[in-house]
């Protein structure tokens, strides 16, 4: 069959979800300041043209601890996958994020697509993300990226030139940061729980 | 008082090199001013410090803005007190609309006069008029703040920030900035549609060509962290027949 190296991540371990052919999972996470959590999310791709959609948000603000991992396993063909974790940590929070794509020999015309950003608050802050692809399967298009960084001085420092008080100047930019993983309906509770970091 | 600005032996270093050696300028109200000089004269180093810059150091003089002592005050209480500072890169801010950055702007500086918030009707208004006074496409009000713009969008969304915030006193720093024409224009018309006996402006260039749309009443020389001369339109003529080197 020409597996080579090829492991089933999933041995050992029961899939939280498993998604059939025609069906699309959707999931948002958003964990807010003060809470700890390990954040585990195994999903199987079994059917053709199964999709999934993961969104996730952190904010972490003191001495939170918190943990992705997140394994998305393609077995079948013409699967599509998105996934997006931005978050923030600041105080002596420490954020771990373990990201891994897996298409099977059998999974053909796979598209898998995560990305995770970062920005860190403080100097005590720590933020480790390990983003893996393991593709055995020949046509696929897949894509994995991740950053961390800080606020943007130059910015900050503009919109104060502009009348904008430090303060709002970094809620505006964490909020745009964040705005494509804020789930509808609850922006007022990301902006509040910003503005305690 | 009559005098907006009074900067009194102004020195400021980057580092351990001094920049700055006694920069000495009075401003009136209503005036607009030039400050001409060669490159590495320290144009860029006094916007810097008019702006509240961290990594320049004041080392000694003083700035009055409208009696008040401009030095010890943060950037966002520079602009509640009525300046602009142009940047001669404006920087981009990914995620920020035009209309969410203005509407922060505008109700903080509200909120420092003591004013209620402006509704949001109202502020629409006031956004859809001045985008059309510099001529702004509508659909830049939902566009990222400079993501993506040109060299003469950015230019314009400066001058229409201006517009927005009705300053007293404005700072245009066009150093270097190789503007086209056009973006020239934008520039001049800006400034020109904003003269009145209480505002005022300061254009920091090293570029005649800007001064034949605006009209300076007062023309200042800087050359290495000083100001060497000070005249009136006559200068700029001066400076365009044989250069710096004759102050």
């Amino acid at each position: 069959m020409g597996y080579g190296n090829y492991r089933d991540p999933f041995v050992g371990l029961r899939p939280h979800y498993t998604v059939q052919a025609g069906e699309k999972l959707a999931l948002t996470f958003v964990i807010l300041p003060g809470e700890s959590r390990d954040a585990d999310l195994f999903i199987d791709l079994v059917g053709e043209g199964a999709e999934a959609e993961i969104k996730a948000l952190y904010l972490c603000g003191g001495d939170e601890r918190v943990r992705f991992r997140i394994l998305m396993h393609h077995r079948a063909p013409g699967c599509v996958s998105h996934q997006l974790i931005n978050g923030i940590a600041g105080g002596t929070s420490k954020v771990a994020f373990d990201g891994r794509i897996v298409v099977a020999p059998d999974a053909q015309q796979t598209e898998a697509y995560q990305e995770n950003h970062n920005i860190l608050l403080s100097g005590q802050a720590h933020v480790d993300t390990t983003p893996q692809l393991e593709i055995y399967a020949d046509d696929v298009k897949c894509s994995h990226g991740a950053t961390i960084g800080q606020l943007d001085e130059e910015a900050l420092f503009y919109m104060r030139t502009r009348g904008v008080p430090e303060k709002e100047a970094r809620v505006l930019q964490m909020l745009s940061f964040l705005s494509p993983v804020i789930p509808e309906g609850r922006e007022e509770e990301v902006e509040r729980a910003i503005r305690t970091l | 008082m009559d005098n907006l600005l009074e900067i009194h032996n102004l020195h400021a270093r980057i580092g351990d090199r001094e920049i700055l050696k006694g920069i000495d300028l009075s401003l009136k109200r209503g005036e607009i001013h030039a400050v001409m000089g060669p490159n590495g004269a320290g144009k860029s180093t006094l916007n810097a410090v008019l702006t509240g810059r961290s990594d320049y150091e004041v080392t000694e003089g003083t700035v009055l803005y409208d009696g008040k002592d401009l030095l010890s005050m943060a950037p966002e209480e520079r602009s509640w007190a009525g300046l602009f500072l142009s940047f001669q890169y404006p920087v981009e801010i990914p995620g920020v609309t035009i209309t969410a950055f203005m509407k922060a702007a505008v109700q903080a500086r509200r909120k420092a006069a003591g004013l209620p918030e402006m509704k949001t009707s109202e502020f629409l208004k006031l956004l859809k008029e001045k985008m059309a006074f510099v001529q702004m496409k509508p659909e830049f009000a939902k566009r990222e703040v400079n993501v993506g713009f040109s060299g003469g969008e950015k230019k314009r969304n400066e001058i229409f920030q201006m517009a927005m915030l009705d300053p007293t006193l404005s700072i245009l720093d066009e150093t270097d900035s190789g503007l086209d024409v056009d973006a020239l224009k934008i520039v001049a018309d800006g400034v020109n549609a904003l003269r009145s006996p209480e505002k005022s402006a300061i254009i920091i260039t090293h570029y005649q060509k800007l001064l034949e749309y605006v009209q300076p009443d007062v023309v200042h020389v800087l050359k290495a962290g000083r100001i060497v001369h000070t005249g009136g339109r006559e200068v700029i003529e001066a400076i365009e027949k044989a250069g710096f080197d004759q102050f």
